[in-house]
């Protein structure tokens, strides 16, 4: 299966990806790099806020980059489609126990269409469904940027798996992501949560390794019940409805063309008058006499008479 | 005069495809010019529409070679958003292009989207309504319109942002006739009132050459243009007028009823010598002793049905015995579809009785429902929900218990070269009309109804599917088809019945219904009356037996 670039990364769009990226990791685990006794630390408490006006404010820039000259109508509207479809399926999923459909649609629409699409569509699902479930907060920028990645990475499998098990790849990976992603977003509020007993709380100035490990069982004794049903939802859909839902996708990105970028040439150089001696004069246009008569068609169902030209429309819907 | 559209040796060739779609085309449109563009499905006619706001290539991709100038613009350095203030397009299906929700919305959508000051919006908006007789629905949904209605606003909406041309893909095609004349009237205001160059793709020519200045003939790839005269004399596809024009030898050739009629005088009396045509009821089916006397008989009673508010049907009595070709006419709401559908057991009658061969067809199930009646509905793409056309052809064959390859052998003699693997919305109108009646005919229905079988057909699949419509009859199917195309109805049908406000108001043989009705009346019967011929057929086989 070829790759589809539904938005066409540019070299600076890439660098953009990169930056915010690499702004958006620090966000998350600054606290766990933090040396000890640094005078960082005593910003723990406002650092959340402080990422969350710049994680957005990057995004945005970052999506504009990304957008610039290369999201065309097409890849706008079919944005459009799923992050309306993601909303609606946030809805139906409500957030109990993690059970969150809009990660099927993040997965398969960034896999068809490709790492570019995929890292804005991860951020307008999140924002679009937020926006519909009331669910807008100071979380929103880090769900945002930790979907950009899931997005990112989905895309980026495009391409590369093969054909035939792709499928369950697709599952394997949208299981990690989800389980992935629901530990990052564990870092955006861990550092400065309070009232947890010492193993599992950030211990400001500890080091890493102690404050990693304690990363990882605050997030097996809590967030696992929300992580699994997310990842095996996830998983066992696109198990499901993987294929169905990647073929009408493909389908729609092969109707849009994304690829095929428009071009002109110049004419070829013989003169006007050649051109319409080519064009079929009133005489060599088949008439109606060559045609059976409307009135007179055999009408034997295997005797049908073929059309003068072919049915089949080479390039319907255009 | 200036030129409003000018092609210079322009050819497109899509992405992958290994020929061009446009094939060095030139021509030239003069400012103020009704322009029609004819051809076949996959001919090139959409493409070479969407070239004059510049979506092709621009937004299609793929390459184009020469030159498309467009009021002085040229579309290789001027993109569709470029163009927008002077070219309006309007597609083929309006609702799709709808955005708003109430007409007025949308008439300012464009303008919006162009930046135009807001009382300029406001005086544009009540210009373009009244200049289109929309005023009365200023305030309606788009969704409650009738088709010829949202036709209008579509062109209404295309027409605020003040374009000098007015591109529209088949504006008629899905129109009744009543509906049709009233969009072609607004467009014909338009280009003698305003100026507007209007270019124009339809299949039903019957209703527009006419009306046109020029004609644009499309056959893969390759443009031809004269006068409606020049070009319908040597076209491969054309109206019954010109083809009646054609078989007489009339010259110059007529181009509308009125003139037709005016040359017809000759005729006429020649005509009146010969025997009239055969009754066209099959005397010939064969009655199969073994079967129920009832099979392929369809007796409806005292029906009334529709919506618990609004009864659609009244009081409709109908009896079509087996063999018939029942065609059902009337305006739209009229109550046809309600009556296809309660045939077809989808919908329980509200009181009366419907036997469909002797049976209720709400009380039929499975196999036994599929082999007494099927149903080709108005969007052929409602029956069909599989992703290959060879995967919907074997679901057929299993839920009809054909043999494997049934309604693919149906499909092939239907229409012929269709790819197995291909997506069935992908096909075009007529390939998915063929593909729906394979469906439905896997099980052989002995009743088979069909919802306007020829909506956004052109000519060649017309022309298949009337011939296709003639052999199941012969074979004893009975067939009742809900359309206003009177030249489909003159064709095949061997009686009339027309409803009106959910009651039927005439029923008898075609003849007798069709050529006293001005609206259902073919073009034929118009200029032959009160001779008794409906088609060109007729007519020539007619003069051919007479010598």
């Amino acid at each position: 299966m070829s790759r589809t670039h539904a938005i066409p990364l540019s070299a600076r769009s890439r660098a953009a990806i990169l930056a915010t990226s690499v702004v958006g990791l620090l966000a998350f685990v600054w606290p766990l790099l933090a040396p000890r006794g640094s005078e960082i630390l005593a910003h723990a408490s406002d650092a959340p806020l402080l990422f969350g006006l710049l994680v957005p404010l990057l995004l945005a820039l970052t999506l504009s980059l990304v957008g610039e000259g290369a999201m065309g109508a097409k890849a706008i509207a079919l944005l459009g489609v799923l992050a309306a479809t993601s909303a609606a399926l946030r809805a139906l999923g409500a957030g109990i126990a993690g059970l969150e459909p809009i990660w099927i649609v993040i997965v398969l629409g960034a896999y068809a269409l490709g790492a570019g699409f995929g890292f804005v569509l991860g951020p307008v699902c999140i924002l679009a469904s937020a926006l519909l479930t009331g669910g807008v907060g100071p979380w929103l920028p880090f769900q945002m940027i930790a979907a950009a990645w899931v997005g990112l990475g989905a895309g980026l499998l495009a391409g590369r798996l093969p054909a035939r098990v792709e499928i369950p790849l697709l599952a394997a990976y949208s299981t990690f992501a989800a389980v992935a992603y629901g530990w990052m977003l564990n870092l955006w509020f861990w550092p400065t949560a309070t009232g947890l007993p010492e193993a599992l709380s950030f211990v400001p100035g500890a080091g890493p390794l102690t404050n990693v490990s304690h990363w990882f069982v605050f997030n097996l004794t809590t967030s696992l019940g929300y992580d699994l049903p997310r990842a095996a939802l996830t998983c066992v859909a696109i198990l499901l409805v993987g294929r169905r839902v990647l073929a009408a996708l493909r389908r729609a990105s092969r109707i849009a063309a994304f690829d095929a970028a428009p071009v002109f040439v110049a004419a070829p150089a013989s003169g006007t008058a050649a051109v319409l001696d080519a064009a079929p004069t009133l005489d060599t246009v088949p008439s109606l006499d060559a045609a059976p008569a409307v009135g007179s068609v055999p009408a034997v169902v295997a005797g049908l008479p073929p059309a003068a030209t072919p049915l089949i429309d080479p390039e319907p819907s255009r | 005069m200036t030129s409003a559209v000018r092609f210079e040796d322009v050819s497109v060739t899509y992405d992958g495809a290994d020929r061009p779609t446009l094939h060095r085309v030139t021509l030239d449109i003069p400012e103020g010019e009704l322009v029609l563009v004819v051809g076949e499905t996959g001919s090139g006619k959409s493409t070479l529409l969407r070239c004059l706001n510049g979506l092709v290539p621009h937004f299609t991709g793929g390459t184009l070679s020469g030159r498309v100038t467009v009021a002085g613009r040229d579309t290789r350095t001027h993109p569709p958003r470029e163009l927008a203030d002077i070219v309006g397009l309007v597609g083929q299906d309006p609702l799709a292009g709808f955005v708003a929700e109430i007409v007025e919305d949308e008439l300012a959508y464009g303008m919006e989207c162009l930046g135009i000051a807001p009382d300029t919006m406001r005086r544009r908006v009540e210009e373009t309504l009244d200049l289109l007789g929309l005023a009365d629905l200023r305030n309606r949904p788009l969704t409650a319109l009738s088709g010829g209605q949202r036709q209008r606003v579509a062109i209404g909406a295309a027409l605020t942002s003040h374009p000098r041309i007015l591109v529209l893909d088949e504006p008629t095609s899905a129109l009744d006739p009543g509906a049709a004349e009233e969009v072609l009237a607004a467009l014909q205001r338009l280009v003698h009132d305003l100026g507007i160059t209007v270019v124009m793709a339809e299949h039903r020519l019957e209703r527009v050459v006419q009306y046109a200045d020029q004609v644009l003939v499309v056959s893969g790839g390759q443009v031809t243009t004269g006068t409606p005269a020049a070009m319908m004399a040597g076209a491969p596809v054309a109206p019954p007028v010109v083809e009646l024009g054609r078989l007489a030898g009339w010259d110059p050739l007529p181009l509308s009823v009125r003139d037709a009629r005016r040359a017809a005088g000759p005729l006429r009396a020649q005509l009146r010598a010969l025997p009239p045509p055969a009754d066209p009821t099959p005397a010939a089916v064969e009655p199969r002793t073994t079967e129920d006397p009832e099979s392929g008989r369809i007796r409806v009673r005292r029906l009334r049905a529709g919506y618990r508010s609004v009864p659609v049907l009244r009081e409709v009595d109908l009896e079509v015995e087996r063999g018939e070709v029942l065609a059902l006419m009337g305006r739209n709401g009229a109550g046809k579809s309600t009556l296809l559908s309660v045939m077809a057991g989808m919908r329980p009658a509200d009181a009366g009785t419907v036997r469909m061969g002797g049976a209720d067809p709400v009380t039929l199930k499975g196999h036994a429902l599929l082999s007494t009646v099927g149903l080709v509905p108005q969007e052929p793409a409602d029956l069909l929900y599989a992703t290959t056309v060879g995967r919907e052809c074997g679901d057929a064959d299993a839920s009809a218990r054909a043999a494997v390859g049934t309604t693919a052998g149906i499909l092939s003699a239907l229409a012929p070269g269709i790819d197995a693997s291909r997506h069935p919305r992908d096909l075009s109108e007529g390939q998915r009309l063929a593909l729906a009646l394979a469906v439905v005919l896997a099980a052989s229905p002995t009743i088979l109804l069909l919802d306007e079988p020829t909506r956004g057909l052109d000519y060649g699949a017309k022309r298949r599917l009337i011939a296709f419509l003639r052999t199941v009859r012969r074979a004893g199917h009975t067939v009742v088809l809900a359309t206003h195309d009177v030249e489909l109805v003159a064709e095949v049908a061997s009686r009339v019945a027309v409803i009106a406000d959910g009651e039927i108001v005439a029923d008898g043989a075609t003849g007798t219904v069709v050529r006293s009705s001005p609206l259902f009346a073919p073009q034929v019967a118009k200029i032959l009356t009160p001779g008794p011929w409906l088609t060109v057929g007729e007519v020539a086989d007619a003069l051919q037996e007479s010598g």
